[in-house]
Parts: structure tokens; sequence; C-alpha cells
């Protein structure tokens, strides 16, 4: 074994202390029906039974592993998984949060589609250009503001202006 | 506190109510909850809000309403929350307004259903209200109200446009001037609709096969079509098809082939997102330059349909703009009856 995969419950303890609902994973009896009814597995190396397998055994290469990052999110395997309370879904965005805190994450590159996205929701509250009928005004949009304090929509957002500077600053 | 789903709970109507179950709205105050993506398809409002009118239902939307978010907290770019706040705001708004909030998007129903489900937990709870505690010191006046705590026991309840339309399909059939002329409809539920446990109450009706789809097509005088893909994703996958478009495309592909391949006239869903991913040019064009194929066939989003059969103008059904000739040839057969 290498140090990735010796067996221990640190990842385990990690990500159900913050949230708790992962420690249902543990029953997780690796059938693969998850996998078998997956749209991610079917056009990439996604694969939840795999992952699951990883957090157990304590692999935190799972971190770095971009397959955490193909998941659809579309919660077909919280539904054909046959024991009850697993939900991978959740399981996948906790394990995407710790390797985001880890530096693994996407870098601004991966998520340049979002700052658009980001820019309209917290300026606008809205992700498309202009929404049917009225604006939302100002002082709600404000709120939505304050609630994304520190989030990492703001740093999107931010490295999107940073960079549109640095290029105005070059031409 | 009671968490429990804010989900309408469709039985007990249907229980209450078995002869029209649309008494049970007349004398409540309704609310549309805007969807982002029904920029790109108007008639998905209109069509339904059209629909209420002509029921005799009180409909209104919330000005105050912002997007629900889905998208930043499934790629992590907010917190659970924060998800949650945003979420609590717009349940606040609305429940300010309204009894019940109808949803035209899978993805925004879902969301609104999470972040609700995710206040179960004390600490993403504790959380919560310290963030709208935080709006409240900056704003420093109540508007309404409790406009800035997590809501106990609110009123408001929350109910998917198909669900509601189901519910009251012979009222809906009533209003039809036309009917599907036996055209072959494949139906796509879309992710969030299918495997979605939030707003269920059994274990069967969460697990159990859904086809509420398919007898309203019956209903309206077509013929649904099974196809292999029928349960597939539209190829979205909570914005994968943005990061790993050829990934996601080939989803697509697989999808639209299936029920061509099955003889479809077109497929017909309950969520604008679905409809933004199977209709969109530039993926149908990226779907031939990649897989070789050029797929025509057309995509509806139910209201989008109702108007139709219901015989509103054209532009209050479906955008000229994404008109394709297809898509024109279904209009013409429905309509020049």
């Amino acid at each position: 074994m290498d140090e990735h995969t010796d067996w221990n419950w640190e990842l385990f303890d990690e990500i159900v202390e913050d949230v708790e609902e992962n420690k249902n994973i543990i029953q997780c009896i690796a059938c693969g029906k998850c996998v078998g009814d997956c749209p991610a597995a079917k056009v990439s190396n996604f694969n939840s039974r795999k992952i699951i397998k990883k957090v157990l055994r304590g692999d935190k290469s799972v971190l770095k592993d971009s397959d955490i990052w193909h998941c659809y999110l579309c919660e077909r395997c919280k539904r054909v998984c046959p024991k009850e309370n697993i939900n991978i879904p959740l399981l996948i965005i906790n394990l995407r949060n710790e390797s985001f805190k880890r530096g693994f994450g996407p870098r601004y590159n991966d998520l340049r589609k979002y700052v658009e996205m980001s820019e309209r929701f917290l300026t606008q509250g809205i992700i498309l250009e202009e929404p049917l009928g009225e604006d939302l005004p100002q002082e709600r949009i404000d709120e939505l503001d304050t609630i994304c304090d520190f989030a990492r929509i703001k740093y999107v957002f931010k490295a999107s202006n940073e960079k549109q500077k640095a290029k105005r600053k070059r031409n | 506190m009671n968490f429990n789903t804010l989900a309408l709970d469709l039985q007990a109507i249907e229980e209450e109510f078995p002869e029209s179950p649309l008494d049970y709205f007349k004398e409540k105050k309704l609310c549309l909850f805007r969807a982002c993506l029904e920029k790109y398809f108007p008639g998905v409002r209109w069509g339904f809000q059209d629909l209420l009118e002509e029921l005799q239902l009180e409909v209104t939307t919330c000005k105050n309403q912002s997007c629900c978010s889905g998208t930043f907290f499934q790629r992590n770019l907010i917190t659970r929350a924060q998800f949650s706040a945003i979420n609590e705001r717009n349940l606040s708004e609305m429940n300010q307004q309204a009894d019940i909030a109808f949803f035209s998007c899978n993805g925004c129903y879902n969301s609104l259903l999470r972040g609700r489900d995710f206040l179960k937990t004390p600490e993403v709870r504790i959380k919560t209200q310290e963030i709208l505690n935080t709006i409240h010191k900056k704003v420093g006046v109540e508007r309404y109200p409790g406009i800035y705590k997590i809501l106990e026991n609110p009123k408001i309840k929350l109910v998917h446009d198909l669900d509601f339309l189901y519910l009251i399909r012979n009222d809906v059939l009533n209003t039809l001037k036309f009917d599907l002329r036996d055209l072959k409809v494949a139906v796509h539920y879309g992710c969030h609709y299918l495997n979605l446990s939030r707003d269920k109450k059994t274990i069967e009706s969460y697990l159990g096969s859904k086809t509420k789809l398919e007898e309203l097509i019956e209903l309206f005088g077509g013929i649904p079509v099974d196809y292999q893909e029928r349960e597939s994703c539209c190829g979205w996958g909570a914005s994968q098809l943005l990061i790993n478009p050829r990934e996601a495309l080939k989803i697509t592909y697989t999808k639209l082939k299936s029920a061509e391949n099955v003889g479809a006239d077109f497929i017909l869903m309950p969520c604008p997102t679905c409809l933004y991913t199977l209709s969109k040019p530039e993926y149908r064009d990226n779907i031939k330059n990649w897989f070789g194929e050029k797929l025509e066939i057309p995509t509806i989003h139910l209201n989008e349909l109702i108007a139709i059969l219901r015989g509103c103008e054209e532009e209050r059904c479906i955008s000229l703009t994404r008109k394709t000739p297809r898509l024109g040839e279904i209009f013409d057969i429905i309509t020049q009856q």
C-alpha cells in the first residue's frame, strides 16, 4: 500500500464533522448501481463507488482527482441506491469543498464560464442578461451581496475584474 | 421549528376536492417564481400565467425575488448557509404576498426545497440566521416583521407547474381549442423532477415511475412514445455543459437521437433548463460537428404546449427567435385544425 491507501478514518471523520449526513456512506455495499445509472460515468472517469471506497479508506488523493468535478449532481444515484439515506451528490459537493480548501479545486480559468453569471448575480440578482419583467430593486441586490460576503463567488468576480484591469493596462 | 417539506400536499387536495381540485386554488393568492431561463422562453411564463388568468385565479410575480442560486451552490461558489439564506430571503418575500408559489423550472423548485432542507442541520441553521442578521444590521430597518428571520411554519407552499397542471387536468382540457392530432410525443422529465425526494411523502411516490406527462399527452390527443433514454439527463448536469462541453453534449446527443429513432415528432419537458440544453442551436451545431449528425427533433416546454393548444398568439407561446422549421411544422399541424 502506498501512503494514500493506508486505512484510516481521518478523511471520513472530517467530512462527517462538516456534514453529518455523510456518515451514511459507511452503509455502502459497493453494489455499483449508482455507477451503472450515472450519466457522468458514461462519458468520463467519474465513479461514485470508487470515490466512496477512497473516502472510507482515508485515501486523500480523492481530493486531488479531477473526477469529483465531473459529477452531474442529477441525484439519480440517490434514487437507485438500495441503502437508505446515502446522499452521494451531497458527499461530492462536500469533497469539492475540501478540495477547494486544500488548493486543489478548479483554477480561475476553469471557472471563467461562471464569471458573467457571478457578476450578474451580484449586480442584478439574476444570472441572465435581463429578467422577464421588473428588475430587482437595488436594496435587494445589496442584500444578496451581503449574503455572499467571503464566498468564492466574490473571488471569481474579483478575479475577473483584476484580469480585465491588467488587460486594459497592457493595451 | 417545523422544517417539514414546503411542497404542496397534492394528495390532500385530491381527497378534499375530488370533483374539482381547482376549487382549492380559488381565493388563494398565487405567485409565479421567476426562473432565469424563462428569459429565453417567455412562453413558459406567459403560457402558464394566461391559463391561470383564464381559470379566474389571482396570480402575481414577486418583484423582490432573486435567482435561486442553485448554479452557484452546485459549483461550490457559495456555502450551504449562504444558499439557504438566499432561499430563505426569497421564501420570506413570497410568503409576504402569496399562499402558493409555482415553479416552471426543476432546478428552482429543487433549490427552494433543498435550501429549506439544509436548515434541519443545527450548524447550518445558526449560520444562516447569522447571515440574515448581518443583512438586518446593514439595512437598519425592518421592511415587514420577520423578513430577516428563518421562517417558522410559513404559510407559503411550493408546487411544480407539472404537478399542478396534472392535478387540474380536466379544467385545463376545457380551455383547449386544439388537440395534439395523434402527434407522437417523447417525454423528458429532467433529473431534478424524476429523482427528487424532497417533495415526496412516501417512498413509493419517490421510487415509482413518473407518468404525468404521458397521461397529459394522451388527454390532449397525442401519442406518448417510449424511448431508451427517457430517464437520462439532458446534458446540462449542473453546468457540466459549460465546463466539459464535449462530454455533456454526448449525453444530449444520445438523448435526442434515441427520441428521433422511435419516430417522435417532438420532445416535451417541464423545465426551461432542460429545454435550453436540448434546443440551443449552438449545441445542435456542436453535436453535428463532434458526433457527425444533425438532429432536428423539436423540443417544447409543457407550458408552451398548453399555450399552443389554447390557441394563444404565436409569440405568446414560442419566441419567434427560436422557431425552427420543424417546430413551425408542429405549430401549424396543431393550429390549422
